[in-house]
């Protein structure tokens, strides 16, 4: 017991705060999709928006309006269009206002 | 009160003991699985000053999952109801903001169409890091980030993808 005490002393405090770095396994983790606005037509949008399975992404007039918070991460956009899209690596998300989630990606201009 | 000064309450009140009650409006359980990761060793949730609680009289935060199915609206009130104020609603997953289910006669679809939320983590499920980190945003320790974040990425689209 004493032993334990002393030992505990030296040592002092061993856990850590939140995260200072990386988690190892969040690489391996689904994340949310980033769009890449210079691929982004307004077609391929519509076929992003089409994709879909949870809504979270919506076509308005001249913006991909992407929902975060309606996200399942499962990719079927990036397999849909894979040059527009790609995997964010994000995955600290948490926000207090729920319109924070709410993304508005810029098409590019089709002339 | 402001909610800046609400935010400093909460800082001061539960800045260094937290107890949370789960609470399960009708999710497939995989959110649950990564709340419970969190009191494994590798995430280790109450170094942090965070304790989960079976009672909801005995809980400060609420960690609400599953899309609010109209079966469970009044045990979702009751619950809030029987928490001791102040008190935190965290909606949890995609299905608790209204990713998954529609509202229909079955769901309401979203957490907040019953219980007044406070802060929400998206994902399907929510990774252990994001749900510490959305516990971190509650209470106020940690700043949420997703605000700034763009979701765009600006290079050269012709750029093949040779990593996958």
């Amino acid at each position: 017991m004493t032993l334990w005490f002393i030992r505990g002393l030296r040592r002092g405090v061993v856990t850590t705060r939140y995260p200072a770095r990386p988690d190892p396994s969040a690489r391996f983790l689904p994340t949310p999709p980033a769009f890449r606005p210079r691929a982004l037509t307004r077609e391929t949008a519509g076929r992003l928006a089409a994709t879909c399975p949870s809504g979270a992404l919506r076509l308005d007039d001249l913006t991909l309006v992407y929902d975060v918070g309606r996200c399942t991460a499962c990719g079927r956009c990036a397999a849909e269009a894979p040059a527009a899209v790609q995997s964010s690596g994000e995955f600290e998300l948490a926000a207090t206002v729920r319109s924070e989630l709410i993304k508005r990606i810029p098409l590019r201009e089709t002339s | 009160m402001t909610a800046e000064e609400l935010q400093e309450t909460i800082a001061r009140q539960f800045g260094r003991s937290l107890h949370i009650r789960t609470l399960d409006t009708g999710s497939c359980a995989v959110c649950e699985q990564e709340i419970r990761l969190l009191a494994a060793p590798h995430y280790d949730l109450q170094r942090l000053g965070f304790f989960f609680t079976p009672a909801p009289r005995h809980a400060d935060l609420l960690l609400v999952t599953g899309p609010m199915i109209r079966a469970f609206e009044v045990a979702a009130r009751k619950t809030y109801d029987a928490m001791p104020g102040p008190k935190i609603v965290v909606a949890t997953g995609a299905c608790a903001l209204g990713g998954v289910y529609p509202a229909d006669p079955f769901t309401h679809g979203t957490v907040d169409a019953v219980l007044p939320v406070d802060v929400w983590i998206p994902g399907c499920p929510p990774s252990p890091l994001a749900l510490l980190q959305g516990l971190g945003v509650a209470v106020g320790r940690l700043a949420g980030k997703v605000r700034d974040l763009p979701f765009t990425v600006d290079d050269d689209p012709e750029r093949t993808r040779g990593d996958s």
